[in-house]
């Protein structure tokens, strides 16, 4: 139970230093709208297919933009404070928890943009909101782990898309097919990815709380 | 001598690997056969191209047969052969076929003392001008399929498509489980390393996945030459190519991972929490996601692997004993490698204190 509270302080504090500087959030919608902007300029007409393929490539770049920040944005002494005050796993989950949030809100933000800009080929929302919740959860936990590893390097950006890229392109094949469903583009049961994908982001997540430990000690 | 004895089996093993996979002949099989389409009611002569075959030396024993299924097949009236790898077989078609499909294939499946028996699927199909099944009952001749010969002497299965390259099994297949071997053992002494955090471990855990990737990069290039023979392609983007690139580039980020790192116990810590991670990541990848798509590979979408009917009993004295020969050779390339490292960090312990 303590835990708990440990986790809910440290998210209201996230949040709350997002909201007064509004440095990290602007930054990623800027350059979520940016994006947005130049592809749905760029293609005159977008089939359906491409809007697939654009959607996810958009949101794996602002997603690893956006999680990279949640680990360095703090300094050395103030992490050192925080593991002082509070349990590892819980400023872990915290964070893990915060990005989850974070990819959301951008996921339904592009999904509203490019809409608006394009097209909007979705035909079952129910459907791709659960593909876009599933997504969310499984990339914040990849890049949040990756992103803890990479700033104890370095060259810390570069090294987060070397390391996380390959690990998240099971995850992301998964949702380009969920979504491809439905776009309505194939047709056939999703029950088996929908599972296999809830099975991967639960494999992470239990990876991610056995090792966090050793890792966040220097 | 005695505790080296492992080293000397694993180079036995690969040199009978090369040797034994390499030479040893395939059986003798057809690979063509020209018309390979016909009518009903026509007396055709068709041209077989074979393979490894010995028609000349065996020109008196030669039979063949066009298999309908298994109960029903034609004999060849008249058998002339060319040479070696080529003869003509006369067959009469009848006029009416014992079922109810305009298209019929046809399996052609000849005998001979020196080959023993070889057969082609799907080789000759018979287009039929009317359907009747009764008539086709009442004209046909069968012809039994008997007393098929066995040929002498150790050979591998000529399949069809496959043909020489079958010998790939002894090096992409048993060079992938050699990795996976060789990655579980990386990943078991980065566990350990993180339960005891004795350098030793992080060495092992360092040559192990250095040696798992060599096998990793050596079964992609023998896999994709299998491709170019099989597939018609290097590469053809398959789902099952792609997931082991991508696992390929998961275990190099390993070593750029620690590279950037500096301190030694630090790097020794975060590279074993990586190599769990990217372990536990790589399942997925390897063994489920290719099953769930469409894939040329065998073993995914729904094809079955390759083993499961093709690896017949000569093969199998070959395929084991390659795993453990390149198994037992990569962990012989793995010591040498921690083992240096070892004498590396003690002699900059001698330097420090001086």
């Amino acid at each position: 139970m303590k835990s708990i509270g440990e986790i809910w302080h440290l998210l209201r504090k996230d949040f709350l230093l997002e909201f007064r500087t509004g440095y990290a959030i602007s930054g990623i919608f800027l350059y979520l709208f940016g994006t947005v902007y130049i592809v749905s300029r760029a293609f005159q007409q977008i089939k359906p297919e491409s809007w697939n393929a654009l959607f996810w490539i958009i949101i794996l770049f602002a997603s690893v933009n956006a999680v990279t920040k949640s680990f360095v944005q703090e300094s050395n002494k103030r992490q050192l404070y925080f593991y002082s005050i509070a349990n590892p796993i819980a400023i872990l989950l915290s964070k893990i928890i915060y990005n989850i949030l974070l990819l959301l809100a951008l996921s339904f933000l592009t999904w509203g943009t490019l809409s608006f800009m394009t097209i909007d080929p979705i035909l079952k929302p129910d459907v791709f909101s659960l593909t876009l919740l599933l997504g969310s959860v499984g990339f914040s936990i990849n890049f949040t782990f990756i992103s803890a590893i990479a700033v104890k390097a370095n060259n810390n950006s570069t090294l987060m898309s070397i390391l996380s890229f390959p690990l998240v392109i099971p995850v992301l094949l998964l949702l380009v097919k969920l979504t491809a469903n439905s776009i309505g583009l194939i047709e056939q049961d999703i029950t088996n990815d929908i599972l296999l994908l809830l099975g991967i982001d639960l494999l992470l997540l239990a990876m991610t709380l056995v090792l966090y430990p050793f890792l966040w000690r220097d | 001598m005695v505790k080296h004895w492992w080293k000397a089996l694993g180079v036995v093993l690969v040199i009978y690997t090369l040797t034994v996979g390499m030479l040893v002949p395939l059986k003798p099989g057809i690979t063509a056969v020209s018309p390979s389409s016909v009518r009903t009611g026509e007396q055709i002569t068709i041209q077989v191209a074979g393979y490894n075959s010995n028609f000349k030396k065996a020109q008196d024993s030669i039979r063949a047969w066009l298999k309908l299924d298994n109960e029903r097949a034609i004999a060849a009236q008249n058998i002339s052969v060319k040479d070696d790898q080529s003869l003509s077989l006369t067959f009469n078609i009848p006029e009416y076929l014992p079922v109810d499909q305009r298209v019929q294939d046809m399996t052609l499946v000849m005998d001979n003392d020196a080959d023993g028996a070889s057969l082609l699927p799907s080789a000759v199909f018979v287009t039929q001008d009317s359907i009747d099944p009764e008539m086709g009952q009442q004209v046909w001749k069968n012809a039994d399929i008997s007393n098929l010969n066995d040929k002498k002497g150790i050979t591998f299965p000529f399949r069809n498509i496959l043909g020489e390259t079958i010998r790939n099994t002894y090096f992409h297949v048993s060079l992938w489980l050699a990795m996976v071997s060789i990655f579980i053992i990386s990943f078991i002494n980065s566990i350990k390393y993180l339960r005891n955090p004795l350098p030793l471990y992080d060495y092992k855990a360092k040559a192990y996945t250095r040696s798992g990737l060599l096998l990793g990069v050596l079964g992609l290039v023998t896999g994709a030459i299998w491709a170019k023979n099989t597939w018609g392609q290097y590469w053809s983007w398959d789902v099952k190519q792609n997931m082991t690139a991508i696992s390929l580039l998961i275990y190099m980020a390993y070593f750029i991972l620690r590279s950037s790192l500096t301190d030694s116990e630090q790097k020794a810590r975060i590279a074993a929490v990586y190599n769990i991670f990217a372990f536990v990541a790589l399942i997925p990848l390897i063994y489920v996601i290719p099953r769930l798509t469409d894939s040329l590979h065998p073993g995914a979408g729904g094809n079955i692997t390759f083993g499961s009917q093709d690896l017949d009993n000569t093969m199998r004295m070959v395929f084991y004993p390659a795993i453990i020969g390149w198994f037992l050779i990569s962990v012989w390339i793995s010591k040498l490698q921690y083992r240096m490292d070892i004498i590396h960090a003690r002699i900059w312990n001698l330097d420090d204190e001086d």
